[in-house]
């Protein structure tokens, strides 16, 4: 059976990576509203600082809702919109960016540092360690921040703009190896399937290690398709099984209670989220590195 | 760079990472993740991560307890045994209320004998009478208390009404509270929550939150006798937390209230019946001789007998018996006079309407068992000053007073004079 092509409009998108990684950002804060909204729940916005990432998860997405609709419309409307109106060089969507960027940056930072004060840096056991505020989870924003300031700064057409991308994709997957070792740590890896995410997030580290460092060979990086299918795999699994036990019928109390207080549902999909983030990056380095490489030209 | 060389270098840095994952891990304590449920895994550590912030002394008292050392997690007090109300506390199911069920399943042992005491159900029975027990319960105990379960309400309690009995009385009677599970009492009343220190239960003060006051003065006995005065000398070279079963007169030279009444000094067994080695119902007006007399005390003796000599004890005991005797008569001259005066319809069957029936029940709920725990306990003030003083003064108004009451009833009449005990 043949697949029909994808709508024009979609196939644009599909085609610009660097507008991808708008959507990319774009989603990600958007979806981090609903994910403070549950982590801070825990402790009931016990500290008024923790509406401080919820609100600007909300502004901040929708800022640059506004600036996505301008853009899909611009291109929709061709050649009558002026282009400083879809830019990133330029005007409203370039703005709108490089504030909310460095906001998350900000926030982000500012999120690292308030954990620190969790129970791990006045007692600094291994046991105060596992149970303590996540003081690395803050810099979720920190790294949309940085994707939204690199896809205004650095030079769409460079290696430099793939490698960057596949960086910040590792260095979420060094966090997610941190986490998932921390996070199930806390249940003494009860299940044996609690390993499978340090393994695989330990995978995707390595592989994104020298793809990120030497992005010149064509076949290393048709390999990572092998790699991250597979953390998108990891991610849907946990998922389920995260899930599970709170919509489980021998499950007691209420189901908010067990989303918030059991096993974090949503945590397991920061693994197809950021195999997404790398897949854009090594398709851009695909793209342009070795004796195919086509150089992309600027929206 | 070779496909093979970048493939390596992969495979090498993931390896180092699983591996050490693997070894961060393993450095974890045994205690804290060999546990039957994931839920008693998380427990160790996620509950203080919030009481830390919450309620920070009981998370402190904890991690100074033995419970903690031992690898004690919150739920495994608590989690819910059969029986027990559970209520869900952000994702931890737990027991609405932590009772001596919850200790039981560790120390069943030591429940057990706590339910054969005076401490148990006899202690709450004593304000609320037979009512909140189970027939089961009410049997149970019967077996050792005869009377002190099997009876009414508390008279005078509930003639003070519902607050008293609640903020007063409860509060050291709730010790036997029969609890919704099932089970009888609260541990914690003498080893406190959190800390729940075996320390604290050997301190002498412990005992005295509620055997003070002039019906039970044993915390200002033991504070006024030798005993005493050698335990707040000799307190800090103590070892309040030596293990019960390895107790030696090393640990503590200088008894305290739990030494002699639980303690497993000279070869003698552990116990949390404190009723074991007791051998009169001293707190009756008329004190008799329990029916485990001779055994109790034997066992007290042998406690004594890590410091004095038997000729030394036999002559205390002597003594002691002796004074109660003595209250006793006492006791039993002052019961005839008022049997004389509800006989002779001067005071009605409603108790503690007259003035008299009040300082008839001080004559020998406060001054008799002062004057027999002073003798007892070694507290020679309490048996002459703040005892046979008292009974002697006391008696001699019971009597004008009575006197009085017999001739106004008979109107033109004079009544006859009245017996004093000795006479």
């Amino acid at each position: 059976m043949r697949i029909p092509p994808l709508p024009l409009p979609w196939r644009r998108l599909a085609s610009d990576r660097r507008l991808l990684v708008e959507v990319f950002a774009f989603a990600n804060l958007a979806f981090l509203t609903l994910d403070i909204y549950v982590a801070h729940s825990v402790n009931a916005f016990r500290h008024p600082a923790e509406w401080v990432p919820f609100v600007f998860c909300l502004a901040g997405a929708a800022a640059l809702g506004v600036g996505l609709v301008l853009a899909l419309r611009a291109r929709r409307e061709g050649e009558r919109v002026p282009s400083e109106r879809i830019s990133f060089e330029r005007g409203a969507m370039r703005w709108i960016g490089l504030v909310v960027g460095a906001g998350a940056v900000v926030v982000g930072v500012a999120g690292l540092i308030l954990h620190l004060e969790s129970q791990f840096f006045q007692y600094q056991t291994l046991r105060t360690l596992i149970y303590s505020a996540p003081f690395v989870a803050p810099l979720a924003f920190t790294g949309v921040g940085f994707l939204l300031l690199l896809d205004r700064l650095v030079p769409p057409e460079s290696v430099e703009w793939g490698q960057w991308i596949a960086f910040l994709a590792l260095a979420g997957f060094v966090g997610n190896f941190g986490l998932t070792l921390a996070d199930h740590a806390q249940n003494g890896f009860f299940h044996a399937t609690e390993w499978i995410p340090v393994v695989s997030a330990a995978l995707a580290v390595g592989y994104l290690t020298v793809a990120v460092g030497w992005p010149q060979n064509r076949a290393y990086l048709r390999l990572g398709w092998i790699v991250l299918g597979l953390q998108v795999a990891v991610g849907l699994l946990g998922f389920v099984l995260h899930l599970m036990p709170s919509v489980a019928e021998t499950a007691s109390g209420l189901l908010r209670d067990r989303i918030v207080y059991g096993a974090p549902v949503f945590a397991p999909l920061l693994f197809p989220n950021l195999a997404l983030l790398a897949g854009i990056g090594l398709w851009d380095l695909a793209a342009k590195v070795g004796p195919e490489a086509t150089v992309l030209s600027a929206p | 760079m070779s496909t093979f060389r970048a493939v390596f270098i992969a495979v090498v840095l993931a390896t180092a990472l699983i591996v050490a994952a693997l070894l961060v891990n393993y450095e974890r304590p045994a205690l804290d993740v060999e546990r039957p449920t994931a839920e008693a895994v998380a427990a160790t550590g996620r509950c203080a991560t919030c009481h830390r912030q919450e309620t920070p002394a009981i998370v402190v008292e904890y991690e100074a307890s033995r419970h903690a050392l031992v690898g004690t997690s919150c739920l495994d007090c608590h989690g819910t045994r059969e029986g027990q109300e559970a209520v869900d506390h952000r994702g931890f199911e737990l027991s609405a209320e932590v009772t001596a069920l919850n200790c039981d399943q560790c120390h069943a042992t030591q429940y057990d004998q706590f339910l054969r005491s005076r401490h148990a159900a006899p202690a709450y029975a004593a304000i609320e009478g037979a009512e909140p027990f189970t027939a089961e319960q009410v049997a149970f105990s019967e077996r050792y208390h005869p009377g002190a379960v099997a009876r009414t309400p508390n008279t005078l309690a509930h003639l003070e009404g519902e607050a008293a009995i609640t903020a007063g009385c409860v509060s050291c009677h709730k010790i036997g509270q029969p609890n919704d599970d099932g089970s009888i009492g609260s541990c914690t009343s003498c080893h406190a929550r959190h800390i729940t220190s075996m320390e604290l239960a050997r301190l002498p003060r412990t005992c005295g939150q509620c055997h003070m006051g002039p019906d039970h003065s044993q915390i200002e006995i033991y504070e006024e006798s030798k005993h005493g005065i050698l335990f707040d000398a000799q307190r800090n070279e103590m070892n309040l937390r030596a293990d019960p079963l390895r107790l030696t007169t090393s640990d503590m030279p200088v008894p305290t209230c739990a030494t002699c009444h639980m303690s497993g000094l000279g070869g003698l067994g552990v116990t949390h019946d404190t009723s074991e080695r007791l051998s009169y119902w001293l707190f009756a007006a008329v004190s008799e001789r329990r029916p485990t007399y001779v055994q109790a005390q034997d066992n007290m003796k042998a406690v004594c007998g890590n410091c004095h000599s038997s000729s030394h004890t036999d002559a205390f005991y002597a003594e002691a018996e002796a004074v109660l005797e003595s209250t006793n008569e006492r006791v039993l001259a002052a019961e005839a006079i008022m049997d004389r005066l509800y006989d002779a319809g001067v005071l009605t069957a409603t108790p503690f309407d007259e003035p008299i029936e009040f300082t008839y029940f001080d004559y020998w709920h406060y001054w008799g068992r002062t004057a027999k725990h002073g003798a007892f306990m070694g507290g020679a003030d309490f048996v002459q000053w703040h005892g046979n003083y008292e009974l002697l003064a006391q008696f001699v108004e019971i009597k004008a007073h009575a006197e009085e009451l017999l001739s106004a009833h008979a109107n033109s009449s004079p009544a006859p004079p009245l017996a004093t005990p000795g006479e």
